[in-house]
């Protein structure tokens, strides 16, 4: 009887998840989020590009730590430039929370850090944040040109809020992004995300 | 005017030379006040001490444990210390789980203390005095997030004795009651589908499940807004939660802290990377020590078996018998007896061993299971029932087969007693050892054999040890006429196990059946008068003879008639289930309103039974059904049906129970419960 017990809980399934993130290798859900211009974009737009997702929060330290040591925006710059992939940066936080902000104020905040992502996309209902699973700023997911996601969890391997822990850690998302241009598998396509909770 | 300045000067003379030398605190950071402190005034050379860094949060604010859960930080302290001084890990107390939304985190709030170990060296010379130096980093949040840090040093003095206890002892003290016991036990994880799967064997002090809360210190291995399902089963702890989103590579060991939050201890544990054990224990076959506890104990039990109902009868009379002096050679007929035990148990054992190998899903006491057997015990019971009380003398010719084997002179009867002693304590030993030895089948066959022969010889010691030793059967009464009376008596504990057996029968093959063998019963205690009654003439002898052959033949159909019938459940109908069948499964599923719950069950499953008592029949879990208009789809496999065979099959299974609910929305996602259900369990799954 006991080893009936013992395996019948290894055999427990999910008791219906609260979201079901997207896992590697299958198709990102599609999304529509307004840009910081008014312009509307959705997922399938970007069908045959790279696309970038990064999920921020400017007033989370953690995110201050990797735009205020210039590491973010190499990235963006980076990945728009050398690997013809479509970045966007998106805020989930709620009006009234840490981290929402108007579109001006965005478009303000990307100019003063001299930031390039493609688009600062506005997710105040969280839905977008919610559907990929995004738990934290920064939180990093990478979609290929399939529309399949290849990447997903933190922007380094070294989880601390000290901007001098940046050169010696992994960047996850530019090391993806050269497996990809060197038509090799992702070394690490799932990470441990580390940042602030996203402010739903 | 002037004494105001004045009591700024005084305080920028006193604060501006403690921020330049560094302090141990308190100092005030964001939110939070930090202080560094030692357990004992003085430090010894080569005597490891601990300091601490004691963190007061504000209100509402919290920092990190090793794992700091979905987000957040842990605190990290980096030490620096004088020549040859060496600085241990945190001693992490145990976390609270704090909830953000739909994310979880793991931390501390208030007033915590995290303690170090620290080695001086065994050189160091006393007399002067040593700075300790920390770093610490930690993260400090409410929803928003701040990262702290502070530096701090804390100077002691070294002594050639133990300065004793310092001031903040006590503040250690309570760290130590929130730390979690290091405990070897065995334990292994796995990644299994999108679940966790932890198990620990040789667990002891953890009994309830439902107040048992999981720390894994890995941060991307669980989901840890799920909440963990625990199983406690004997001394095993099965823990399960759903596997992380960002889980990717299944680390080799895997610490992780259970907390027991009612009784406010927890345990760290270290789990290897490896299967999950389903069958044998490899504690049993590890450790010999508990494989001997099991041993006494089946032995223990298998003595006790002599005071049962159904076999002291049987045997308080044959050791009569054997201290009488009638027999020669009272030794070589308590071998004899001995021998007819262990060989029927190990026969028994054999049997039950062999049919689990091959995959039967049955436990001790699946002889119970077929109605043949337990209307044949009831017939033999009975007929030694009516000897004792005088109806027939024993040893008449033709008899029950055993009995009249056992009253053969010679050793050859002293064996069938044996036999006949395993045989009617076979209904005994399936209600009150039934679990014990559920456990033994589990064991590998040796030792599986082992515990049964240990039960037998148990069984066998008492009468055995009377024969065997001159000086014990001194010990017993003399024979005289009182054991005519002594007899008689003994009559009636085997018709009460008659009774039982019955009861047993009329479960399995229902009022009918019953009536069948109770009619079997008569007509077997017609044949035995008859046949007992001295024949005086030819012609009315060959008619008794005739009458008997006849009533044999009656009782002989009864049982047939009867152990064929099917029998209804003895569940009562007032409870709202409705009986299983895959018809009525599918019907529910296909129908977008309704969900199902199943409930696979057996009369003779003692978990079952427990679960239906603790959970299934409370009134809270009824009305949750009730509220979510669940069909509650019960079924009985007390006897073998093909049917709940196959379902059970399906799940992976062969044996109960099983509870498997079937979501409205998701029928075609069913969800498999635990074997061991709580109320809260089952409406958990129904939200």
């Amino acid at each position: 009887m006991r080893n009936l017990v013992l395996s019948a809980f290894i055999m427990l399934l999910a008791a219906g998840p609260l979201f079901a993130a997207p896992e590697i290798g299958g198709p990102a859900p599609e999304f529509e989020l307004t840009d910081t211009a008014g312009n509307r974009h959705s997922l399938s737009d970007f069908a045959g590009s790279k696309v970038i997702l990064e999920w921020t929060n400017h007033e989370c330290p953690f995110v201050v730590k990797h735009y205020g040591a210039g590491n973010m925006q190499d990235q963006q710059r980076t990945a728009t430039n050398d690997h013809d992939a479509i970045w966007l940066t998106i805020i989930s936080s709620k009006p009234g929370a840490q981290g929402h902000v108007s579109p001006e104020r965005a478009d303000e905040l990307t100019a003063s850090r001299n930031a390039s992502p493609t688009a600062v996309l506005l997710d105040e209902s969280g839905d977008v944040g919610r559907m990929f699973g995004a738990q934290v700023t920064p939180h990093m997911y990478i979609i290929d040109e399939q529309g399949m996601l290849v990447y997903k969890g933190g922007i380094d391997s070294n989880p601390s809020a000290d901007p001098a822990d940046i050169p010696d850690a992994t960047q996850y998302v530019m090391a993806a992004l050269n497996d990809l241009a060197d038509g090799r598998a992702i070394a690490e396509p799932v990470t441990r995300p580390y940042g602030c909770t996203i402010k739903y | 005017m002037k004494s105001i300045l004045l009591a700024i000067a005084a305080w920028l003379c006193a604060a501006v030379p403690t921020a330049l030398a560094q302090q141990s605190g308190p100092v005030q950071r964001d939110h939070v006040v930090v202080e560094l402190l030692s357990e004992t005034r003085s430090i010894q050379p080569g005597i490891a001490f601990r300091v601490g860094l004691l963190i007061e949060h504000e209100p509402e604010w919290h920092t990190y444990w090793r794992n700091p859960g979905d987000s957040g930080l842990e605190t990290r302290f980096s030490w620096t210390l004088p020549e040859g001084f060496e600085a241990g890990p945190i001693q992490w107390p145990w976390p609270e789980r704090h909830e953000i939304g739909h994310l979880v985190n793991y931390g501390y709030s208030d007033t915590i203390l995290l303690p170090v170990r620290i080695e001086p060296p065994a050189d160091l010379e006393p007399g002067q005095d040593v700075t300790l130096t920390l770093k610490a980093d930690w993260l400090v949040c409410r929803i928003e997030c701040i990262p702290g840090s502070a530096e701090l040093a804390l100077t002691l003095p070294v002594g050639r004795d133990a300065g004793g206890a310092s001031a903040h002892a006590a503040a250690f003290d309570a760290a130590d009651r929130r730390r979690p016991t290091t405990v070897e036990w065995p334990a292994v994880f796995s990644v299994d589908g999108d679940r966790v799967g932890v198990q620990v064997q040789e667990i002891s002090g953890i009994a309830a499940a439902d107040s048992l809360v999981f720390f894994p210190a890995h941060p991307t291995l669980v989901e840890h807004a799920d909440d963990a399902f625990f199983a406690v089963d004997g001394d095993t702890l099965q823990v399960s939660q759903k596997r992380s989103p960002f889980f990717s590579s299944l680390p080799e060991t895997l610490e992780f802290v259970v907390v027991d939050t009612r009784r406010d201890t927890a345990w760290q544990i270290s789990a290897k990377a490896g299967s999950l054990q389903t069958a044998a224990p490899e504690v049993a076959r590890d450790s010999p020590r508990s494989l001997a506890v099991i041993l006494l104990m089946a032995l223990a039990g298998g003595i006790l078996l002599n005071l049962m109902p159904c076999v002291f009868p049987v045997l308080s009379l044959k050791a009569l018998n054997l201290v009488s002096g009638s027999v020669a050679r009272p030794r070589a007929h308590a071998g004899a007896y001995a021998f007819g035990v262990l060989a029927s148990f190990g026969l028994l054992a054999a049997v039950l061993l062999g049919l689990r190998a091959a995959g039967e899903a049955i436990g001790w006491g699946f002889q119970l299971q077929s109605p043949w057997f337990v209307g044949a015990l009831a017939y033999l019971l009975f007929t030694m029932a009516l000897s004792l009380s005088g109806l027939f003398e024993i040893g008449i010719r033709w008899m029950g087969a055993g009995q009249a084997l056992t009253e053969r002179p010679g050793l050859r009867g002293s064996f069938f007693t044996g036999v006949l002693a395993t045989l009617v304590a076979s209904p005994c030993t399936a209600p009150f050892m039934g679990t014990a030895l559920g456990l033994a089948v589990t064991l590998p066959t040796a030792q599986a054999m082992t515990v049964f022969l240990a039960l037998g010889a148990g069984l066998a010691l008492p009468l055995t040890a009377i024969g065997m030793v001159p000086a014990l059967a001194q010990l017993l009464p003399k024979p005289g006429p009182w054991m005519d009376t002594f007899r008689q008596v003994m009559a009636f504990p085997l018709y009460l196990t008659v009774v039982w057996l019955i009861w047993v029968f009329a479960n399995q093959t229902g009022p009918d059946g019953m009536a069948s063998l109770l009619v079997g019963l008569v007509a077997l205690s017609f044949a035995l008068w008859l046949g007992a009654r001295p024949t005086v003439n030819r012609p009315s002898a060959w008619l008794a003879h005739t009458a008997t052959a006849a009533a044999i033949i009656v009782s002989l159909a009864a049982l047939a008639g009867a152990a064929g019938m099917q029998g209804g459940s003895n569940q009562s109908p007032s409870e709202d289930f409705t009986p299983f069948t895959s018809e009525r499964l599918a019907e529910i599923n296909a129908d977008p309103e309704r969900a199902a719950f199943v409930n696979m069950t057996a009369d003779w499953c003692v978990t079952c039974l427990v679960n239906e008592r603790v959970a299934l029949s409370t009134e809270a879990v009824r009305a949750g059904f009730r509220e979510q208009g669940v069909v509650y789809l019960k079924g009985d496999w007390t006897r073998r049906d093909p049917e709940i065979t196959r379902y059970l099959e399906q799940y992976g299974r062969n044996g109960v129970p099983l509870y498997v609910f079937y979501p409205a929305d998701e029928p075609t996602n069913p969800v498999v419960l635990p074997q061991i259900l709580t109320p809260g369990t089952v409406l958990e799954i129904l939200d």
